[in-house]
């Protein structure tokens, strides 16, 4: 497979490692309330599992060590979309 | 004060082999230091360089040299620089830190990294084996550096001229990386 990372252009997996949905960005803000044990448990465990567009985060281990956001078809394995990560959190409003 | 003195032995022992059109060899006399760049001072530090010795920080995957031509910095991370430069001394980061006079962060990493240059009218054909990247000639240009993996090793590749080509891996991996190079070598030439 290749990615086309953002900045750098068409490079092969191989150079990145997989960590799993992006839902993971979204870690909730609220652990000081009662009610972050369900939201955690959301953020930790539940997943959709997709056949279909799937986002998902990347990491560009054996390149500049960027994370990336992947847009990718479950079934046929067709990278959709690829941005950085830290684009995308700040245009979820989320720090740095 | 201690009285010795800790002396640097070379990676890979100034290895040097021939193969027909091309040449594999170390690179030694060169240091290497991370400048990592704080973002909110990232046009401080170029004016900085800028005054100091010409330096402008380059634009990802490529690299800039001083007015003199001995410091490159290589641009591999957003947030920082690899300055590669000429010098032998045990104290590469208060030289380079005080060549570039910029308020940055600086960290030596001359020996942890083993230096592989291969050169050549052949080179590409030896390394376009190994290398995941696109290295043709018009694509990764003089002055253009990766990182990426090769034969599982991670590895930086810096063309920095016509037909020569410098590898850098992780010192413990230069053994590996060489004989890499060589294999591939034997299986094109």
């Amino acid at each position: 497979m290749i990615i086309n990372h953002p900045l750098l252009g068409p490079r092969d997996s191989e150079e990145f490692v997989y960590l799993g949905a992006a839902d993971l960005i979204n870690r909730p803000n609220n652990w000081e309330q009662d009610a972050s044990a369900e939201d955690f448990y959301q953020y930790q465990y539940i997943r959709e599992n997709i056949a279909g567009d799937h986002r998902e985060l990347w990491y560009h281990e054996q390149g500049d060590q960027s994370w990336l956001v992947v847009t990718r078809n479950t079934l046929s394995h067709e990278i959709i979309n690829v941005e950085l990560a830290q684009d995308v959190s700040r245009g979820i409003g989320r720090g740095k | 004060m201690s009285d010795y003195e800790l002396v640097v032995e070379s990676a890979l022992n100034g290895a040097e082999h021939e193969f027909e059109g091309v040449t594999v060899s170390e690179v030694v006399g060169k240091s290497l230091v991370m400048v990592a760049l704080p973002r909110p001072k990232f046009k401080e530090i170029e004016s900085s360089m800028t005054k100091s010795c010409g330096l402008v920080l380059p634009e990802m995957e490529h690299s800039t040299q001083s007015n003199d031509s001995s410091i490159t910095l290589w641009r591999l991370q957003k947030n920082q620089v690899l300055a590669y430069f000429s010098y032998e001394g045990n104290d590469a980061e208060v030289n380079i830190a005080n060549r570039l006079n910029a308020p940055a962060y600086y960290t030596d990493q001359s020996d942890t990294w083993a230096m592989i240059r291969v050169s050549g009218p052949r080179s590409r054909d030896v390394l376009e084996r190994i290398c995941p990247i696109d290295i043709s000639k018009n694509v990764f240009s003089v002055g253009n550096v990766s990182r990426t993996i090769m034969e599982h090793i991670g590895t930086i590749i810096y063309r920095d001229d016509d037909d020569s080509y410098v590898l850098l891996t992780m010192r413990s991996f230069g053994v590996s990386m060489l004989h890499a190079i060589e294999v591939s070598a034997k299986n094109v030439l």
